[in-house]
């Protein structure tokens, strides 16, 4: 076979990367956990924080749009990779000529497709029904795009992890995610945090994200914007590291 | 020739387990190499080293002399691989699987519609092309499975045990399609522990077990170690009727060995040395309870080849098997 230009592996990796996240997203789309996690509890967490103590609606569509896009773009690498793993189908992506990086990559464009579209439904509730007036709306698109992603890219670690079921990521993966709901500045915002508390807010993605959305619906925030932003951006290649990591020791392994 | 696949000093441990046991071999281009074993011998462990998906622990892997360790890129635009699984898209039509596999394995998008339609044709599925995956049987998901495979027109196909639990009809098309792509250029690298199988398909056949190969060879050499570990399994009633001994008498018993009630007589010639039983419980009055041939069995092939007297079988504790079924052939 002819040897190729590295110009020409680039593109056919980027050419991979879409194919994947597209097939991905036509076959995982309606995945019962994908729902479950990504849509509807959001939104049971939402009521269960917000009745009776008087948010306003800013605040409260900041905190859904957070909430949904966290898990739904995190439950994505937890859901597919094991399942894939079970069903055989993930050697099939293994054994293609294409790297590590480029698998990861299209993994974690598949979680945050979900968690971007999964965060309209929010915003849709926000904007026609309670009537929200948006502050910014670019700078709210940018940070639920990069926000989805890092969220998938930090959902893909647990999904790397070596086994061969859903049931068994499902531990580490909530044991971790949902303590973090609570020290994000989502239920208490960052500014009326003891300082103790808001330097360990500062080790969870979400506080960024949330910080962004905050930003970006009601015009206030505690961060700066563009912090937020380049720290989010940041998070994908970070998170990118322990995902390549864990599938080097599932080929060690033979999972 | 070249090498399609040289295989140098290759070793798997999981932990502290030995499951490939630094085996050497060489698999020419253009052939049909049979590996052979029976099952948890380290066969789909090797397998999936040499299809990327496992790191080996030790050793080295060429194919068509890219090593798999330093740069698996080469090598993996040439391989196409069929696990023991069907692992295809249940929620894809086969078109959509086809279409998939083919912009994964970079075909031209020009020839991509061609090439799927070509093999759905081939293997007899053009009709269900439609047809979500998940309605398909377990045959035509096999038939789907070998055509993804083969859509980037491999020069190399890795196929893990493609026949067992497939219907008749379904097991001959598959191996004549193995014949065909053979004939068209394809080297084959068929794992398998179906000693006919082997016999029919290949033209070198590697025996393993227990990590280890055993033998190299054609299967009309290898058959001579096949003949001598045939066997006649056979029940007299009342137990005591027959012994170890006076069994041993018939002419072309190799050896006797007591299995549960029955006794098992090792013959190059089965056919001809049942008549002989029958005769022998007709004169001393003793009912056969059962009589049965039994075709040569991989451990026993294995034993006869590496010299080691058939029946003493190497037992794993029980860790051992497991750690074979889990990690081995992560069914």
């Amino acid at each position: 076979m002819n040897e190729i230009t590295r110009w020409q592996r680039l593109k056919d990796e980027l050419a991979q990367v879409w194919t994947i996240a597209v097939k991905d997203i036509r076959v995982y789309y309606l995945q019962p956990p994908m729902i479950m996690f990504g849509l509807i509890l959001p939104f049971f967490l939402f009521f269960s924080f917000s009745i009776k103590r008087n948010i306003g609606a800013e605040a409260g569509i900041a905190q859904l749009l957070a909430m949904t896009t966290f898990f739904t773009a995190s439950s994505a690498g937890p859901v597919i990779i094991p399942l894939e793993r079970r069903l055989g189908t993930y050697d099939r992506l293994l054994a293609a000529p294409m790297s590590l990086a480029t698998l990861l990559i299209g993994q974690t464009l598949v979680g945050a497709f979900f968690g971007f579209v999964a965060s309209v439904v929010p915003l849709l509730v926000g904007v026609l029904w309670l009537h929200v007036a948006i502050a910014d709306v670019a700078l709210l698109f940018a940070g639920l795009l990069l926000a989805s992603l890092a969220f998938s890219a930090f959902g893909l670690v647990f999904g790397s992890i070596p086994v061969q079921s859903v049931g068994s990521i499902m531990m580490p993966s909530t044991l971790i995610r949902w303590p973090l709901l609570f020290i994000s500045g989502i239920f208490i915002p960052l500014g009326e945090m003891a300082p103790w508390a808001r330097a360990l807010s500062y080790l969870s993605p979400l506080t960024y994200a949330q910080d962004l959305i905050n930003i970006a619906v009601s015009g206030t925030g505690y961060l700066n914007p563009w912090f937020d932003l380049g720290l989010l951006l940041a998070l994908v290649a970070v998170f990118l590291f322990p995902a390549a990591r864990l599938h080097h020791r599932s080929r060690i392994l033979g999972y | 020739m070249n090498n399609a696949i040289e295989v140098d000093n290759l070793t798997k441990y999981y932990d502290k387990f030995l499951a490939v046991d630094h085996i050497n071999f060489t698999v020419m281009q253009g052939e049909i190499f049979g590996f052979l074993g029976p099952n948890g011998a380290g066969k789909t462990t090797t397998q999936r080293m040499l299809t990327t998906l496992l790191e080996p622990t030790s050793g080295q892997i060429l194919i068509n002399r890219h090593d798999l360790v330093r740069d698996a890129y080469p090598a993996k635009r040439v391989m196409g691989l069929v696990p023991e699984e069907s692992n295809v898209y249940a929620e894809l039509t086969a078109w959509d699987n086809l279409i998939f596999t083919a912009q994964l394995y970079r075909v031209p998008a020009g020839q991509r519609a061609a090439r799927a339609r070509e093999l759905l044709e081939t293997f007899g599925l053009w009709e269900k092309r439609a047809v979500k995956v998940e309605a398909f049987s377990k045959g035509m998901r096999r038939r789907l499975s070998i055509a993804m495979a083969i859509i980037h027109q491999p020069a190399l196909l890795f196929l893990d045990e493609p026949v067992p639990g497939l219907d008749a009809q379904s097991a001959r098309a598959i191996r004549e399609m193995i014949r065909q792509l053979n004939a068209a250029g394809t080297t084959v690298f068929l794992t398998t522990h179906d000693i006919e199988e082997a016999n029919q398909l290949c033209d070198r056949v590697a025996i393993i077990n227990h990590g280890k190969i055993a033998a190299i060879d054609t299967p009309e050499r290898l058959k001579a170690a096949f003949r001598r570990v045939q066997s006649v399994e056979v029940a007299l009633e009342p137990e005591g009727g027959a012994d170890k001994a006076t069994l041993s008498e018939f002419a072309g018993v190799t050896q006797v060995i007591k299995a549960g009630d029955k006794w098992r007589l090792y013959t190059e010639d089965p056919s001809s040395l049942v008549p002989k039983i029958v005769h022998f419980a007709e004169e001393k009055g003793l009912r056969v309870t059962h009589l049965n041939t039994l075709g040569p069995s991989l451990e026993d092939v294995f034993l006869e080849i590496t010299g080691q007297a058939i029946g003493t079988v190497h037992h794993e504790d029980d860790e051992q098997k497991m750690r074979r079924g889990k990690m081995g052939g992560r069914k």
